[in-house]
């Protein structure tokens, strides 16, 4: 393993424990159990990305530490989305090679691609990038929002963009979740779809938030419409990254 | 184990599932009971117990059988279905029948893991299979049987199809379940699972060896008929974690071969579940349950624990499950979501056959027409105006010719004993027991209540009313209603009681007051509407559209106000699931029919005597004109109404359609003429909402605000109806 990597895996942990407000003091030390190396505790604190206390165990990220982990966390994120939805994988192995070889370019590049997803498929926040504020769609995404598809017409549902777990919960009580088929069935005066033989009213802010594969789409790799039965659709590949990880 | 003779505890079965898949229908096939049923989700909205009795070879088994409200899942936000959750939970039946709409497996398959978890005994009654079979589904039931190792019951509840096979298959599980249980303890699943829970990883090639043991499966499918295979039961109570497992294998398998060096940090919830498992209090029932919960961090689930154990006792379960998330790498729930869903995907795959081709749905096309965003609107006029004319021209009618065939032969006879004096004011004057009291009821009233509950009814049956929440959200949300609230809105003109008590759902205390306030306002329950209809079919079709215009405009504005008063806060989403669109059976909506006019009688013809009784004592007193000459200000001046408004206005607080025979009586007297006509049925429309409503009101919010809301809907109703006198008088006089 190279420095850099190992240096970024932890300054990824650190990230964790501000997001999700951990005070465990050992919480890092743990994470790597017997891997833990305090000389990358040093390397850190020599590039200035953390601050370590007294006894050399309390550590936090000063702000260009901060930005850092910001970057590799975003390339995380989005390449669990990129591998998990686009191409159904599975993205713990490849996500983690992905996020110590992407550059902000190429991240902002496939966030576009995905329509600037808002949480990865763990359900964590994915942090903005500049490509988010601005909205751009300039690189052809392979997903759509609900609200743009023709009523009658079917779709499958590559991810939804939500903003608590109730939300979530309900939709997938009603079957309306991640690689499902839904059919629009009209679009006013309130959005309509069919998904599993239940029809569903919605209205306009959830139907925005829920993205579909476009017809065709490069990335569509469950791009067949007919769940027939018998058909197996798990094992969509990606494959390189698992050889890669392996 | 039954010995007939002895006093034994009835063995309680529920009836649990998904809002509108036909529990209810179940449960009166079952009793013999009736229960309200509609094609609308969320219709049974309390519990409701009732014993019946299975026939056996030789003695006769007693049972009490449970109508529960829907659910989901286990960990909900909706207090609705926490009814459910805690019935389940705190007195755990004897048994469980999941009642499942055949045609929407996937949806049910997670309340069917839940209800696995609980380990008790579980029957699965695979409904309306008449659906499916018409779309072209067919579901493998056997199938399903041996992967869930649960008996599975296809019914057609509608026509009682499937019933006998249910309560063989009762009888059968029953006699299993006592077999096992002469062998173990009563909670040997839970302590077998408590040591078992831990170890995962063998569980998988015995899941998949079973799914393909075709020995196990022609064992369950031979099971329904077969009772006296003691086996089979005891790997009943084992069988969901094992499946549960199967997913979560496929998952940690992935997981395994992550390169991330944080592998003590769980990533699978299995293990935070056992984690948990073990610190619960030794005797807490369905402890994976609570487990599942916890890890959820179910709004519910601290209360729920707090009712049985001590806050200390449980702080430690508490803190683990906290911690528990906290170092879970993800989100928790979707985790569980998506494994529960690849289970259910794949069971799915494996029972369920579709045709290729789509086959013309016809239900789709009349809810296509329903919901359009034109033509829907016509639709709405249209069935409103045909109910109008309906009621119009055949309930009027039959109650004339019921007056004069069934009231005047009355009369006259009281007349020819007691031509005048005390008692013949106390039979048939204007205040008689029999004239207002009896006669309004039956001769009037029920009626047209006949009449219109028909039409209504098959409404409900078609499931148009829960549709029309496609057509009416943009407007509810205009006056602060979005999301879960447009349905009980909707709901207020069947039954404003049933719909008050739905807003148990709403999560938001801002809409939940909202929606209570204007469902107790301006809203007509069926029975005021069918009662309004036929009072304004004598002034015409004009007084007709001008009192629903008029209520309308004013419902629209009072919740205007109410959202700019109350405090603002965040929407919650419109996410609403909506009921298929049935033909309507003609024998369920007679029999529904009767069944409610049966209860008004029951409930109302006291009330309507008694009203009458307090009127005549208050007239023979003197109180009543005393009060008419002191509120003449009002009614005559302000209202412009005739001071007989004032006993009207009494009635109405007794029952609302009490008031709408006095009325009645007033036109044919011609003492209302057009425009107090209107007048006079806004202001019953408005005025009080009725005892039942208010009793609602009460459960729902706090007495006080419940108190005030009805104070201001009182005064309120009095001063539109002024203003609209004045308006009327302006444009017709
Ligand atoms: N075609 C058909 N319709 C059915 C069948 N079972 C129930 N229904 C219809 O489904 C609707 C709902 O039935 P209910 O018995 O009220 O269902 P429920 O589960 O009690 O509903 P909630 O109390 O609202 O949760 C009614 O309109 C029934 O006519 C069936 O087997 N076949
Ligand atoms: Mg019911
Ligand atoms: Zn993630
Ligand atoms: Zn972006």
């Amino acid at each position: 393993m190279n420095k850099k990597r190992e240096r970024e895996e932890y300054l990824e942990v650190l990230w964790r424990i501000k997001e999700d407000g951990i005070e465990d003091p050992d919480y890092l030390k743990n994470a790597f159990g017997s891997d833990f190396e305090p000389t990358i505790i040093e390397d850190l604190e020599q590039a200035g990305h953390i601050l370590t206390g007294d006894n050399g165990s309390i550590v936090t990220l000063t702000d260009a530490g901060y930005e850092y982990a910001r970057k590799i966390i975003r390339a995380h994120r989005i390449a669990e989305k990129l591998i998990c939805d686009a191409l159904g994988g599975d993205f713990e192995s490849g996500a983690c090679e992905f996020e110590h070889i992407l550059n902000t370019d190429l991240v902002d590049s496939i966030c576009v691609l995905l329509g600037h997803p808002r949480r990865c498929p763990h359900g964590k926040p994915i942090p903005q990038g500049d490509c988010c504020k601005t909205a751009a769609r300039t690189v052809q995404s392979p997903v759509m929002p609900l609200t743009e598809l023709e009523s009658g017409m079917s779709g499958r549902v590559a991810f939804i963009n939500y903003s608590d777990d109730m939300q979530i919960y309900k939709m997938d009580t009603l079957k309306i979740k991640p690689g499902g088929m839904i059919k629009l069935l009209q679009k006013s005066p309130s959005f309509v779809v069919s998904c599993e033989g239940g029809d569903v009213a919605l209205d306009d802010a959830v139907a925005s938030n829920i993205l579909l594969w476009k017809e065709g789409g490069q990335f569509n790799a469950g791009g067949e419409n007919m769940l027939g039965p018998g058909k197996c659709r798990r094992k969509r590949g990606f494959g390189f990254m698992r050889r890669k990880s392996a | 184990m039954n010995n007939p003779g002895n006093i034994e505890i009835k063995r309680k079965i529920a009836v649990a599932g998904l809002p509108n898949t036909g529990k209810t229908l179940i449960f009166n096939g079952l009793t013999g009971d009736y229960n309200l049923v509609a094609n609308c989700p969320f219709t049974t909205i309390n519990i409701k117990n009732m014993p019946f009795s299975i026939d056996g070879d030789n003695d006769i088994e007693q049972y009490e059988l449970i109508d529960t409200p829907g659910i989901f899942r286990f960990n909900t936000y909706s207090r609705s279905e926490m009814v459910t959750r805690d019935l389940l939970l705190f007195d755990s039946p004897d048994m469980i029948i999941q009642c499942i709409d055949a045609a929407q497996l996937k949806q049910s398959l997670s309340l069917t893991i839940d209800l696995l978890d609980l380990n008790i005994p579980l029957i699965i009654c695979l409904n309306a299979i008449d659906e499916t079979v018409r779309k072209g589904i067919v579901i493998n039931s056997q199938r399903l049987s041996a992967i869930l190792k649960v008996p599975v019951v296809e019914s057609v509840a509608t026509t009682g199809q499937g019933l006998d096979e249910l309560k063989n298959a009762i009888r059968a599980t029953f006699i299993n379940y006592n077999k096992s249980l002469t062998t173990a303890p009563r909670n040997h699943y839970e302590s077998s699972r408590t040591s078992a829970a831990p170890v995962s990883h063998h569980d998988l090639s015995r899941i998949s060896t079973t799914l393909g043991n075709h020995n196990d499966l022609s064992r369950i499918s031979t099971t329904l008929g077969n009772h006296n295979d003691s086996s089979r039961v005891s790997t009943t109570h084992r069988s969901h974690h094992d499946l549960s497992r199967t997913s979560a294998e496929t998952m940690t398998h992935h997981n395994s071969s992550n390169v991330s060096s944080l592998s003590h940090i769980h990533t699978d919830y299995e293990d935070g579940i056992s984690a948990i498992y073990s610190l619960f209090p030794e005797n807490l029932s369905h402890k994976r349950v609570w487990a599942f919960l916890l890890m959820m961090n179910d709004p519910f689930v601290l209360s729920g624990l707090e009712r049985l154990y001590p806050k200390e006792e449980i702080e430690p379960v508490i803190s683990k499950a906290e911690s528990i998330r906290k170092h879970f790498k993800g989100n928790i729930g979707l985790e569980i979501n998506k494994k529960r869903n690849r289970w259910i995907d794949d069971v799915v795959e494996k029972v369920v056959r579709r045709q290729k081709l789509e086959l013309e749905d016809f239900s789709q096309k009349v809810a296509g027409i329903c919901r359009h965003p034109f033509w829907g609107v016509p639709v709405l006029f249209a069935i409103v105006y045909v109910m109008f004319l309906l009621v119009v021209h055949v309930a009027n009618n039959i109650a004339a010719w019921m007056e004069s065939h069934l009231w005047v032969p009355v009369e006259e006879l009281v007349v020819s004993f007691l031509p005048t004096g005390f008692w013949h004011d106390f039979l048939i004057g204007d205040y008689g027991v029999l004239s207002l009291g009896v006669a309004n009821a039956v001769i009037t009233v029920l009626p047209i209540l006949s009449v219109f509950f028909i039409m209504f009814n098959t409404l409900e049956d078609i499931g148009y009313i829960p549709n029309l929440t496609v057509l009416t959200r943009r407007l509810f949300q205009k006056v602060g209603l979005s999301g879960a609230s447009v349905m009980p809105l909707v709901l207020g003109f069947g039954c404003k009681t049933m719909a008050t008590m739905t807003t148990k759902s709403l999560q938001s205390p801002r809409e939940k007051f909202i929606a209570i306030y204007l469902i107790a306002f301006a809203i007509p329950c069926a029975a005021q509407m069918g009662l309004n209809m036929s009072i304004l079919g004598r002034m015409g079709t004009t007084a007709f559209l001008i009192v629903f215009s008029v209520l309308f405009v004013v419902e629209v504005t009072a919740g205007l106000l109410l959202n700019l008063l109350l405090e603002k806060e965040d929407q919650c989403l419109f996410i609403q699931e909506l009921p298929r669109i049935r033909m309507p059976e003609p024998k369920a909506v007679l029999v529904k029919t009767w069944y409610k006019l049966y209860w008004f009688l029951k409930e109302s013809l006291p009330v309507f005597i008694y009203a009458a009784l307090a009127l005549f004592t208050l007239d023979r007193v003197g109180v009543l004109d005393a009060s008419k000459i002191f509120l003449s200000p009002v009614i005559e001046g302000f209202l412009g109404l005739p001071l007989e408004m004032v006993d009207a206005l009494i009635l109405c607080m007794a029952r609302h359609e009490a008031a709408a025979g006095l009325i009645m009586n007033l036109i044919a007297a011609r003492k209302l003429d057009f425009v107090q006509c209107i007048v006079a049925v806004t202001i019953t429309t408005m005025f009080i909402p009725c005892f039942a409503n208010i009793m609602a009101m009460i459960h729902e919010l706090k007495f006080k605000s419940a108190l005030g809301m009805a104070i201001i809907i009182n005064v309120s109703s009095f001063l539109i109806a002024g203003l609209l006198n004045w308006v009327l008088l302006k444009i017709f006089v």
